[in-house]
């Protein structure tokens, strides 16, 4: 492809300053592809002109304000555009431009794997996504979230402990602290990754933004890992249209108890990949095993419980699950005085074999 | 009847300022000029009115003031005098003066009592301090309404003389009459003390009350409502071994002062430990004591020896939670009000009550473990460091409240609580909550010290912690009736805090990587 021309680039940025949302993009696509016309960029945005335009866009203000963030304007078929978001296009709901602030993210010879789930994890989730993106970030994969508290900031700040690469695709334009409090991790991404957005510098958050910013994750992402989500998560549309545009979806498998398991659960039902190991997600992106000890958490070194701890500890501990269990349950489950359970209890944290949680004690 | 009237009529009686009670003389003196009769001294509004009602109680009992300027002094006059209750010994003093009464009576005679416009002789608060003041000064006799009587009397070694109208103290003075019995009190109602064996299930909340029984520490129980946080808190007085003398009468004589016991009127001393319950709209005044002039005891005077019960803690005031910091650390609380500084007894046992999350936790809640830790910590924020044991309530099922066993009675488990305290009072004459660390320390074994320490290090436990957790665990030992504390009860006290703070590592991790500015 050439490089597009500058009038209908300026053309374009007119458009994304006008915040022309991708509902007008794909219409305006739909109608070119009806009519059996060419529908490359130039054409789309030359559709979009016609069907109104955004004549009034100040694209000189948003110049200015694109250079004093840092912020590129990326269009599809430009070098910089991410190369397997540009396989999602037209059809497959690739946006038509990007801003892109931070490192180059054309991922041509880099894989990428998203990481999403819910903004409300519990420590479990937490730790599995820490576990999957530091893994994920030392094979040199890149991980993809979407910067929401919870799961997908938790993956990307794993993956920059990690030292490794990461982008985060915003619900917002640049300029806006949002999610609030992210403005260290937004400086730490662009540093050592990128922050792309469709949405023109100052954009707000609005509900639908954050959906619309979705397929942008799961095009990205040649796989798409889902960690934890309630039955309405977020999470389980971004896994839906990874399907959707033909990537592979993971599900990490949780209780059916746990209301953070719902939507890894429904999507392990509708025929997702199950998540047992990181080493599943490597094999399938034909990456070498991770071999750093540790990191695949306790799935590596559980299943032996320490042989010093008491019998009352590891009949405890034989009742321990990743679900918060009271200490009244493990009471009524182990048939031990309250006295001795909480002794048992106390003897496993202190022996690294479970973690308390606000709402019971989990195995660790 | 005695016809020589003295130059000046005299009568004692006795002043309290919060707990501290003062001997005060009255002196009434007549003299030729308009007809008035005035109060002079340090008096609050009621005493000055004191005149006019004694005018006209002696004028119903029959004796006619004579039309002379009548002159009443309260001595010593810096003493402040509130209250109602030298109505009595100042219309003892006119009697004297008149020569109605004998002078002598000054001598062995002391009256506290409000008059009534018809003579009658009414019950005051602060009776017990005031009757312990006047037994103090070597006065054998003391005479006091009917409904005062029985609090009077827990004074030993003074005759406690119950009138009802000025009639009686003039004819039982003037020996026409014999004193009448102390009037029998009615008997004190049956109180329902609600028993241990009415809690179904609630293992961990049931050890944690009776860790809280036997070694005084402060609990907070975490539960969603409706779960029995109340019922389980109203009975923790229950496991408490009942009050000795010297305690009874502490807590008699805030009660006193705050006027409970002159309607009661029980005889024996009530020797079952308070549970106060404040509502969380309670003022400072009320909680901490306050008033104007002179402080009135509050709800944490109240519960001296015994049980403050907070419910819904996070609706607290944080301005109240931390006015009861110095309390909960220094067993005292200091009020100083315009006319005097008062220090009340507050030596309580502290529980809390709070959902365990911030939806309530009722059903299925989708709080996140951060959310939760957040809510705790601000929870336990003023009180922080001085709770020590977190039970976690769980709701009941009907199955649980039909089908469950009974569990043990409280009868049984304060039978344990009693001798774990006797072992720590034989160690160090008090419960171990109060114990200093350097003792508690010494009774420890070297590895349950260095779990402790270990579990500092680990960022489970703050440095105070330390030392709170030992006094836990050496309660625990203290129930398995073992002298030194070894690992198991300290793995115990650990288990009793968790519900507290962030314990844990995954924690301490999920919370670094959470806090803004530690992602590099």
């Amino acid at each position: 492809m050439t490089v597009p021309a500058p009038a209908w680039r300026t053309a374009a940025l007119r458009l994304a300053v006008g915040n022309v949302d991708v509902t007008r993009q794909q219409r305006a696509l739909s109608d070119l592809l009806e009519r059996g016309q060419d529908c490359g960029p130039e054409q789309v945005v030359a559709a979009l002109e016609r069907h109104g335009g955004c004549p009034d866009a100040d694209v000189r203000r948003v110049q200015r304000r694109m250079a004093a963030l840092g912020a590129r304007f990326v269009l599809v078929g430009d070098v910089q555009y991410p190369a397997p978001l540009a396989t999602a296009w037209p059809e497959l709901g690739a946006p038509l431009w990007l801003f892109a602030a931070g490192g180059p993210v054309r991922l041509v010879t880099t894989p990428a794997v998203a990481i999403v789930g819910t903004r409300r994890p519990t420590l479990d989730g937490l730790r599995t996504a820490r576990t999957l993106a530091t893994a994920l970030a030392r094979a040199g994969v890149v991980v993809v979230s979407g910067l929401a508290r919870g799961i997908d900031q938790e993956a990307h700040r794993a993956a920059l402990d990690a030292g490794g690469d990461t982008i985060a695709v915003l619900g917002t334009g640049f300029g806006v602290d949002y999610p609030g409090g992210s403005a260290t991790l937004r400086a730490a991404i662009a540093d050592h990754g990128a922050l792309l957005t469709e949405l023109a510098p100052g954009a707000g958050p609005r509900p639908w933004q954050f959906l619309a910013r979705n397929r942008i994750i799961s095009g990205l992402a040649a796989a798409t890992v889902v960690v934890e989500g309630g039955p309405t998560s977020g999470a389980l549309q971004t896994a839906r249209l990874a399907a959707g545009q033909g990537r592979d979806v993971w599900a990490v498998p949780g209780s059916i108890n746990a209301q953070n398991s719902q939507a890894p659960l429904a999507l392990l039902r509708d025929g997702a990949s199950l998540l047992t190991s990181v080493d599943d997600l490597l094999d399938s992106l034909a990456l070498s095993r991770s071999c750093a000890a540790g990191v695949t958490g306790a799935a590596a070194d559980g299943g032996t419980p320490p042989t010093a701890l008491s019998a009352d500890a590891r009949l405890i501990l034989g009742l321990l699950g990743a679900v918060p269990a009271t200490t009244d349950e493990l009471v009524a489950a182990s048939r031990l005085p309250a006295h001795a359970a909480m002794v048992a209890i106390g003897e496993l944290v202190e022996a690294g074999c479970g973690v308390t949680t606000p709402s019971g004690v989990v195995r660790a | 009847m005695p016809s020589a009237e003295p130059a000046v009529g005299r009568a004692r009686s006795a002043a309290v300022v919060g707990l501290t009670a003062l001997e005060v003389s009255i002196e009434v003196s007549m003299s030729a000029g308009l007809p008035s009769f005035s109060v002079i001294g340090t008096v609050g509004a009621a005493a000055r009115q004191a005149a006019d009602r004694v005018r006209a109680a002696l004028t119903a009992t029959g004796v006619r003031l004579p039309p002379r300027k009548i002159l009443a002094s309260f001595a010593p006059a810096d003493v402040p005098t509130a209250g109602a209750s030298f109505d009595l010994p100042l219309a003892v003093a006119v009697l004297v003066r008149l020569g109605v009464l004998p002078a002598s009576l000054a001598e062995d005679t002391a009256f506290l009592g409000e008059l009534g416009l018809d003579g009658g002789v009414r019950p005051v608060p602060a009776v017990l301090p005031a009757a312990r003041c006047i037994a103090d000064a070597g006065v054998g006799r003391l005479f006091v309404s009917g409904a005062n009587a029985a609090e009077a009397a827990l004074i030993g070694g003074l005759q406690v003389v119950p009138v009802s109208t000025v009639a009686d103290v003039i004819d039982v003075c003037t020996g026409a009459r014999r004193a009448a019995a102390i009037p029998e009190p009615p008997p004190a109602p049956a109180a329902a003390v609600p028993d241990m064996r009415d809690v179904r299930g609630q293992a961990e909340a049931r050890r944690a009350l009776e860790i809280a029984a036997a070694g005084g520490h402060h609990m907070l129980l975490l539960g969603p409502p409706g779960c029995g946080k109340s019922m389980l808190a109203s009975r923790l007085p229950g496991l408490l071994p009942a009050l000795d003398d010297r305690r009874a009468l502490e807590l008699a004589a805030v009660r006193s002062v705050a006027g409970l016991l002159s309607g009661s009127g029980h005889a024996a001393l009530d020797r079952r430990p308070p549970l106060r319950r404040p509502h969380h709209a309670t003022t400072a005044a009320a909680l901490l004591g306050g008033g104007s002039g002179v402080a009135l005891p509050g709800e944490i005077s109240l519960a001296h020896h015994g049980v403050l019960f907070l419910d819904e803690l996070f609706e607290w005031p944080r301005r109240l939670l931390d006015a009861l910091r110095e309390p909960v650390e220094e067993g005292v609380v200091r009020i100083a009000r315009a006319r005097a500084t008062v220090t009340y007894p507050a030596v309580f046992q502290l529980v809390c009550a709070a959902n365990p999350c911030p939806c309530g936790g009722a059903g299925t809640c989708e709080c996140s473990d951060a959310d939760v830790w957040a809510y705790r910590r601000r929870l336990s924020g003023p009180l922080a460091d001085r709770v020590d044991l977190a039970p976690r309530l769980t709701p009941l099922l009907a199955d649980d409240l039909v089908g469950a066993p009974a569990g043990e009675s409280t009868a049984v488990i304060a039978a344990r609580v009693a001798a774990a305290r006797a072992m720590a009072a034989v160690r160090w004459g008090g419960c171990n909550a109060r114990a200093t660390p350097a003792d508690v320390r010494a009774t420890a074994d070297p590895a349950a010290l260095r779990t402790l320490g270990r579990a500092v290090e680990d960022g489970v436990l703050s440095g105070r912690g330390f030392d709170r957790a030992l006094r836990v665990a050496r309660t625990c030992a203290d129930l398995d009736r073992c002298p030194t504390v070894q690992r198991g009860h300290v793995f115990e006290a650990l288990a009793h805090r968790a519900g507290l703070r962030d314990t844990g590592r995954e924690i301490s991790v999920a919370r670094s990587a959470m806090a803004p500015g530690q992602v590099r």
